[in-house]
């Protein structure tokens, strides 16, 4: 809801079509609105004839007092044509509205968000053994092994379902957002966009752990305590 | 004759690709089979010295590459199997005076006049693999229980599979104590990364250090563990592929051998 600040000016002047919209602040002392109205209508004396003006006072009720007052005044003052109530939505229905749009959006996004949505994936199976380089524009996804002295790169997310033993470079070269997922995590080293990590402690047991950017550092987790996106509402294509 | 080209080889130097394919190759000599090994680490040869067969040298596989001599005037026979044949490097050489096409050539010569030719190569993966993988058939990957003899390992793997060659492993130097106490890489673990074909287990044994300097095969020594090891290698090699793979098992005292008889320890 626009209103206009007391100790700026309670009245504002906007023209709506063929008509004239008065905005004011209800607050303010009808003295005060009557000669900020004088001030502003005084320099549109001509255009202000037989116009139709509505006044706005940033409440769909009550205050009609002050209206009433205010239209007479412009009538004998200014003689403008008509002057009425602006008619408001209710906040209400606005809200309601409001609400079905991201209602639709949700719904859209739910039902198919992914339907025209290319995305390139690189899904390979086999291991990757020392020395052999394997390079994925966007996802890349292992059915298998990568080995010590393997490199696997992706533009994107790197999912091993198998054992990550090698170098594996995810978000080359800018996406910090990306992941690095293995069913069984011991890699010789991980970056992600930007960021390098080595030398990570291989957990005890075989758990399936993924690594991702937080606060700057990478951080590995247990990849199904963690659920990183068990908490999106709804399936989205990425 | 048809025979069969096998190529020795690990990426990694001194894991023990010449004592395995000195004693492979006596051992399948010693079978009956007609057997050349042939040394293909042109300008650091030692095939010779680890067979005791030095002395004998007159021309080398440069010689009956180039056609500067006849196969027969290459292959030296051992001194004691008869079935054995040696043909050793060049020292005088480097790597780049054999391309792969030339071995391909010499190779089918010798496919003709032998059973089994071992191809000893030499560590790296340049030329000397290069031109020791070009002919060959079937590929051993001697690798010892170091993370860094698995990766190269898995590097030469690589490079086998790329030319249409399946590898199979004999991990070499295992030390059964200290694969027990869990200080050293056990064969399942490398077999877990490596992926290939297990051929067999090879005890570290300080018997390959004295017949590495006498010259007298290790499979000849019956006390020899390893020599033992690479016996049942080569029959497997030979064709009796159900030979199970024994695992070297450290010698326990004797509360643990009464432990495992009862079934209380594996």
């Amino acid at each position: 809801m626009k209103t206009t600040h007391p100790e700026k000016t309670p009245v504002r002047l906007k023209g709506v079509g063929n008509s004239l919209c008065v905005m004011l602040d209800p607050m303010t002392s009808a003295d005060h609105l009557r000669t900020e109205l004088e001030k502003l209508f005084t320099g549109l004396k001509n255009e202000v004839e037989n116009a139709r003006v509505t006044i706005d006072v940033g409440a769909p009720e009550g205050y009609d007092e002050l209206i009433d007052e205010l239209g007479r005044y412009l009538k004998e003052t200014f003689k403008v044509g008509s002057v009425e109530r602006a008619r408001r939505k209710k906040p209400r229905s606005r809200r309601i509205a409001a609400e079905s749009k991201v209602d639709r959006l949700r719904r859209r996004d739910m039902e198919r968000s992914w339907h025209d949505y290319r995305t390139d994936v690189l899904m390979l199976t086999g291991r990757v053994r020392s020395g052999q380089k394997v390079t994925a524009r966007k996802h890349l996804l292992i059915l298998g092994d990568v080995n010590p002295g393997a490199e696997v790169m992706a533009g994107g997310d790197i999912l091993i379902m198998g054992s990550l033993l090698g170098t594996a470079i995810a978000g080359h070269p800018e996406g910090n957002e990306n992941i690095i997922l293995a069913l069984d995590f011991r890699p010789t080293q991980v970056q992600i966009g930007s960021y390098v990590a080595a030398g990570l402690p291989a957990s005890p047991v075989k758990v399936t752990e993924f690594a991702h950017v937080e606060n700057g550092n990478i951080v590995v987790e247990n990849y199904l305590e963690a659920n990183p996106f068990g908490r999106l509402p709804w399936p989205q294509a990425r | 004759m048809d025979g069969k080209i096998i190529v020795v080889t690990s990426g990694k130097g001194g894991v023990g690709k010449t004592t395995a394919t000195a004693s492979i190759g006596a051992a399948l000599a010693l079978e009956g089979k007609k057997v050349a090994v042939v040394d293909m680490d042109i300008g650091l040869r030692n095939l010779d010295v680890v067979m005791g067969l030095e002395n004998r040298i007159v021309f080398n596989i440069v010689d009956a590459v180039k056609g500067r001599c006849k196969l027969k005037q290459a292959a030296i026979k051992d001194r004691r199997i008869d079935n054995l044949f040696l043909i050793p490097a060049s020292q005088s050489d480097n790597k780049n005076v054999l391309d792969p096409e030339e071995m391909v050539r010499f190779s089918s010569m010798l496919r003709r006049h032998f059973d089994y030719v071992f191809m000893d190569c030499p560590a790296g993966i340049e030329r000397g693999f290069e031109n020791s993988v070009a002919a060959a058939d079937e590929a051993l990957v001697i690798c010892t229980p170091e993370v860094a003899a698995v990766r190269d390992a898995d590097r030469v793997i690589g490079l086998l599979y790329a030319r249409s060659i399946t590898p199979k492993l004999v991990v070499n130097r295992i030390v059964p104590a200290l694969v027990e106490r869990g200080d050293m890489l056990s064969h399942v673990d490398m077999v877990d990364v490596l992926s290939v074909e297990l051929i067999g287990l090879v005890e570290m044994d300080d018997q390959v250090v004295v017949s590495t300097n006498t010259g007298v095969p290790l499979v000849m020594q019956k006390t020899s563990k390893a020599g033992a090891a690479f016996r049942r290698i080569a029959m497997r090699l030979n064709g009796q592929v159900d030979l199970p793979i024994q695992v070297p098992e450290a010698s326990g005292g004797l509360f643990k051998k009464f432990r495992s008889k009862f079934g209380l320890k594996k």
